[in-house]
Parts: structure tokens; sequence; C-alpha cells
């Protein structure tokens, strides 16, 4: 628990942060496209450092605890998709000012395939071109918003076992450093 | 004047008066029952006239900001409880834009899309307000149609989702896929069937130290006089743990001050906060269930319309008669909507109705006080049940600890908190739906896929659990096959 807290606090910090920067650099008319992308920066890291740092160090280089989806009944980490979802909800809960997702073409969870045209667009941008960015603008609830695909990478073992593994998974062929899908920044254009 | 002049101006003034005695009533102070637009739902009945606990938008803002007001309030009283359950269709996830084909169909960020107050004519259980097969919405069509994910619900009707004993819509803690797999072979009865939690806070420990005796008692002549009173605390836990008289009942006084000054701070009867003092755990639940939802601290308190910027400029007297009504601190008995027995109807629900600090049966509360006031068919039944007779066999020394089952077990059960066990005092934590019995309690007992089918056949429940149960809820069945489908799939 305490090691859950820990990790919230550091994600809530961040989150805090980059929502600040976020807001006062569309207030100072920086593009869009650029705040999404330092969005992204910081996302993109923090979700390689739980990945490498806690999730491969602890579960497959020196295995001392457990990797899973139900995280608080096997008192284990929470996967690294978890807590990146974690951190996108406590931002949604937060705050209209942005939002982000993580998603893919093959989700184990199907809720996390591609929701809008923009999204499926985007997806399959991102996999067919390894390494560049998809931006786009779309209208969603009557509003409208920019929205930009970067690619989600394989960083470490532990994501292609988990992913090559799972019953539900519509892939199991994926690889180290293999497109597994994208993160979705999105932000309102009023 | 003619009259046909003075009636209309009549008729205006009176009109005017009305409305704005109606608008001090609804922004100011006074009596509001009338201003109820329909009866309200489950236990918010207890709260009905706190209208601000729930409806804190300022007044006349608009219906969206209204809206967002009172899906805060919801979540004021609601919102811990929805995270412990590790809430299925959290706010949160539909409050990413992406979601937005959704908010047509259910609008699942805001508590009000399926909980309508003030509707009893359309209100079913759970204080929902939506068609019973409200699933349909989201999960009917493209990916998230349920009916072509997975094979065994192709023929299912939407409105058997949350009424058979398969899905809630918040709480699964107890019947999520895997956990279904993970629990999937056990016996109906366990070898051992002891609730831990209980067995651990009901099995002796070694005598304290500071116990107290008859011989120590502090309190005045008259009290020390009544042999029954001092037999009873002699041999309560109280007097085992070192409390004296005057710890409740003199808390003020100082340890070792002349007994004409115990007698000067002397209270009869202990307020609820002496009891606080000591068993904080405990007060805080109560007051999250419906026994002591009234003293819940997020609960508005009563209006101050001279603190009120129109209250300001009126005449005392004015604003003495706006007052809101006192309101009962406490539940009682005849309030209640569930079937009650009649005779104990003014009792109000505070600590010592159903515990008796001076005795030393402490499973009284556990039972006899439930009994003494509810009356429902469930409740009449437990004499007699299976759960029953192990309790009256615990209660006998014929029997281990936490292996008796009272309504306490169920409804109130031992909970453990940073290491300590203490009495959840909220029912409701354990009910409504039933299956969030399941984990706390059932499965100390029972295998998963009995407590499911027990839970899922009404009848078994009302006559409390005597005999098996003639429902059977599938959800294992199917968690197995599609595990085992897609472990196929995968080779």
């Amino acid at each position: 628990m305490k090691r859950k807290s820990g990790f919230l606090t550091t994600l809530a910090a961040g989150t805090a942060a980059a929502t600040i920067v976020a807001a006062n650099a569309i207030a100072d008319g920086v593009p869009y496209r650029d705040v999404a992308d330092m969005l992204y920066r910081v996302m993109s890291a923090d979700r390689e450092v739980y990945t490498r740092m806690v999730v491969q160090r602890l579960t497959v280089d020196h295995p001392v605890i457990t990797v899973s989806e139900h995280f608080q009944d096997d008192l284990a980490l929470p996967l690294p998709s978890q807590m990146f979802r974690f951190g996108a909800e406590t931002v949604a809960d937060g705050t209209g000012d942005f939002s982000y997702s993580l998603l893919s073409l093959h989700p184990i969870n199907k809720k996390n395939g591609p929701g809008t045209g923009l999204e499926k667009e985007g997806l399959e941008y991102v996999a067919d071109h390894p390494g560049r960015n998809f931006y786009g603008e779309e209208e969603l609830g009557g509003e409208d918003y920019f929205a930009a695909v970067y690619p989600d990478f394989a960083v470490a073992q532990a994501c292609v076992m988990c992913h090559n593994n799972h019953p539900d998974s519509p892939r199991t062929d994926f690889q180290v450093g293999d497109v597994m899908g994208g993160i979705v920044v999105r932000i309102p254009m009023d | 004047m003619p009259p046909r002049t003075i009636l209309p101006i009549c008729w205006v003034l009176a009109t005017v008066v009305a409305v704005g005695m109606a608008a001090a009533w609804m922004t100011v102070g006074g009596h509001r029952e009338m201003l109820l637009t329909g009866e309200m739902s489950g236990a918010h009945h207890q709260i009905g006239l706190a209208c601000e606990t729930c409806h804190a938008a300022p007044a006349f803002s608009g219906a969206a900001a209204a809206r967002k007001a009172l899906n805060r309030t919801c979540r004021n009283c609601h919102g811990d409880e929805l995270q412990a359950a590790d809430d299925s269709h959290p706010r949160k996830k539909f409050r990413n834009p992406r979601m937005a084909a959704y908010w047509e169909v259910l609008d699942a960020r805001f508590c009000t899309t399926c909980h309508v107050e003030h509707r009893p004519e359309t209100t079913r259980k759970g204080a929902v307000t939506v068609a019973a097969d409200f699933c349909v919405a989201c999960h009917a069509e493209g990916d998230q149609d349920i009916r072509t994910a997975r094979p065994s619900h192709a023929g299912l009707a939407f409105d058997t989702c949350a009424s058979a004993g398969c899905h809630n819509y918040h709480d699964n803690r107890a019947l999520y896929a895997d956990f279904l797999v993970k629990h999937a072979d056990q016996p109906w009865l366990d070898p051992v069937p002891v609730h831990a939690l209980s067995a651990r806070h009901r099995t002796p420990g070694p005598p304290q130290t500071g116990s107290l005796g008859r011989s120590d008692a502090l309190a005045p002549a008259a009290v020390l006089a009544d042999a029954t009173v001092l037999d009873h605390w002699a041999g309560s836990g109280h007097a085992a743990a070192g409390i004296n008289c005057t710890g409740c009942h003199a808390p003020d006084v100082a340890s070792g001050a002349p007994l004409a000054e115990i007698g000067a701070g002397w209270t009869a009867v202990p307020p609820l906060t002496v009891c606080r003092d000591c068993h904080r755990a405990e007060s805080e639940t109560f007051a999250l269930g419906r026994h002591g939802m009234r003293q819940h601290p997020r609960i508005a308190p009563p209006r101050d319309p001279a603190a009120t910027r129109i209250g300001a400029v009126l005449p005392e007297a004015v604003t003495a008669w706006l007052a809101d009504p006192p309101r009962a601190v406490h539940m009682t008995v005849g309030e209640a909507r569930l079937p009650m027995r009649s005779d104990p109807s003014d009792l109000s629900l505070d600590c010592g109705t159903c515990h008796r600090p001076h005795t030393v049966d402490t499973g009284r509360a556990s039972v006899e006080a439930c009994v003494s006031c509810h009356d429902d068919t469930h409740s009449r039944s437990y004499a007699g049940s299976p759960h029953h007779v192990l309790w009256q066999a615990e209660q006998g020394g014929k029997a281990a600890p936490g292996t008796g089952v009272s309504c306490a077990t169920c409804h109130m059960p031992k909970v453990e908190r940073r290491g300590k066990i203490f009495t959840s005092h909220n029912q409701n934590d354990r009910l409504r739906p039933n299956e969030k019995m399941i984990r706390p309690v059932c499965l100390d007992c029972h295998g998963l896929g009995f407590a499911m089918d027990a839970l899922a056949d009404a009848d078994l429940v009302t006559g409390n659990f005597r005999g098996k149960p003639a429902a059977h809820v599938e959800s294992i069945e199917w968690a197995l096959r599609h595990a085992a489908s897609a472990r196929n799939t995968e080779h």
C-alpha cells in the first residue's frame, strides 16, 4: 500500500506539473502540437522509467515481486499500462484542459481499441511509420480537439511476455522494439 | 375602490407573499416539507430536509451547474465506498472526450443519469431509476457487444446482466472473470468453516493488566448502592480494560478527584461523544450506515437565516421565525421503512440502543438487539437457522471462536485496519448489492460458487439460508470455458 501510495504521489506530482505547464503554454500561444509533444515526453518518460526500473527490474531481472492486472488482490505491482491509465484517469478527474489514452490496434481489453476515426487513422499511421507521430483535429461531444498520436514501443521483455501470453491478447508475436500501440493526447481547441 | 379592482390587487399581493415565503423557505430557512417534490429513496429520507447536503449549487444557478454540484455531493458521501469497491465504471473513466459517443446514450459521468432522487414511481432496488436493461446502452454494439465477445452471452437478455447475480455496475470485486476462475474448485463448505477475523477478535487474550473489580468502582454513593449495575460493570469488558465508571460518566473529572467532585461532574447517560473517544472506528462506520447516517459529517447542518445576506437585514424576530426546525440527531425505529416491530417505534438509535455497556454479554448486540427491532421474514427466520445453531454453539462454549454466525457476522462483520480488528458498523457496506458480502464474509466458510448461488436465490435469502440454493449462477462455468477456449486458441 505504501509502495502504491509512493507511485501515485509521484505520478500526481508529475501530472500536476504537466497540467500547469500545459495550461500556461496554451495561454502563452504555444502551438497545440508543441504542447502535445511536451506532454507526451513527460508521459513517455514516466512510462518507460516505471517499466524498466520497477517492473522489468523487480519482476524479471531480480524477481522479488510479481506484476499483475489484479495487483490489489495479488499484492503485486500494477501493470505498466495500468499505471499509465491511472495517471490518465487522475488527470481526467481533475481537469478538462487535456486528456490522454493508451490505445492499440491489438488491445487485450477491447475498450482500449480505436474508438474514433482519428484514433484508428493515427494508430495505423504510427504502426506503419515507426518513430513518426500523427497529428489531427476532430470533433467529439460538440467540441473541437487537437489530437496527437505517438507510437508506444515494447521497451522491455516484460511488455512482450505479458501481451504474448495473455489469453485475451489478439496478437501474440510481439518483439521488443515493436510498436504495440499508441498514446493519444487531446487538447480542446476552444 | 370597486371590488373588481380590489380582488386582482389582493390576488397579486397574495401571490407575491406566497412566492416570497416559498423562496425564503427555499433559500434562507424554515419548514421545507412542502418543497419535497417526491418521496425520497432508500435511506435518503432520513436526511430529507437537509436539502443542501445534496443540492449544493447556488440558488437559481443553471441546470448544468446544479447537475455538477449534485455529482460532487453524491461523491461526498459515496466516493470512498466507490473507491473501496474498485468501481468498475468510475466517473473519471468517462470524462475522457474519446468516450463522447457514450455520453449520448448513457452519460456515466453523472450519478444522476441512473440515480434520480424524488422519483419513487421509477426507483428500483439500489436507488436505480433507469430501465433494468441499461447495460444495452453501451454493450450491444461494435467491440463492446458482449454477445459476440462472449459466446456464452449470445442469447442473454440485457435486463439479466445485473439482476441474476452475475454483474454489478459498480462493485464486481467478487464477480470478475479471473476471480471466478481462481475460486472455481472450492467446495460448498470449507472443511474448517471459521470467520477468521471474528475468530481472532473473539479468542480470549491473556488477562489484561490494570483490570478493575467491584471494589475499584468510582461513582457517587447512590450509584454504588445499585448492586446489579455494579456487578454488571465489574464483569464487563470495560472493567477488564481498566475503564472505571468515571471514564464514561464523569470524563472531565480529573483522576483521583474526591467523590464530591465526581458527583458534581456525573452524567447519568453519557453522550455518544464519550463512546467515540475510544471506539473511533466503530463510531465513524456507524455514521456511514443507515443506523447512524444522520451523524454523517457531510450532512448539511440546519441553516442560520441570520447569517445569510437577506437575513442580515431582517429583524431578529423574522430570522428566528425563518430558522430551520430542529432536526433529530438519531434515527428512530418508527421512521424506518423496512418492516419493524411496532413496540419500540420511538426507540432512537445510538450506541446504547444495541450495546449495554454494563453487561457481560457482548453478544446481545450481534443478534438480540437486531431482532428486537427488525421484523422482516429474513430476520424472523434467523432463529433456528443453521447459522443461528452455530452461533448458539459458539456462545455456549461448545464451538470455537469464529464458528458462529450472528446477524452481525454478515451485516456488521469484523474488519482489519492497520493491524487492528474492529466491528464495521456500516451495515450498508455489505449489502445492496448483496454480492458485496461474498468476499469479506461468505468466502471464509463457503465456496464462491455456493455463495453466489445462495445470494441469487431470493427465497433462500428470505428464509435465512435454510437448505441449499435452488438458483444457479453459471458465471464460473462460463469463465472457465472462456479461459480454456483462450488457451486453446493460443496454442
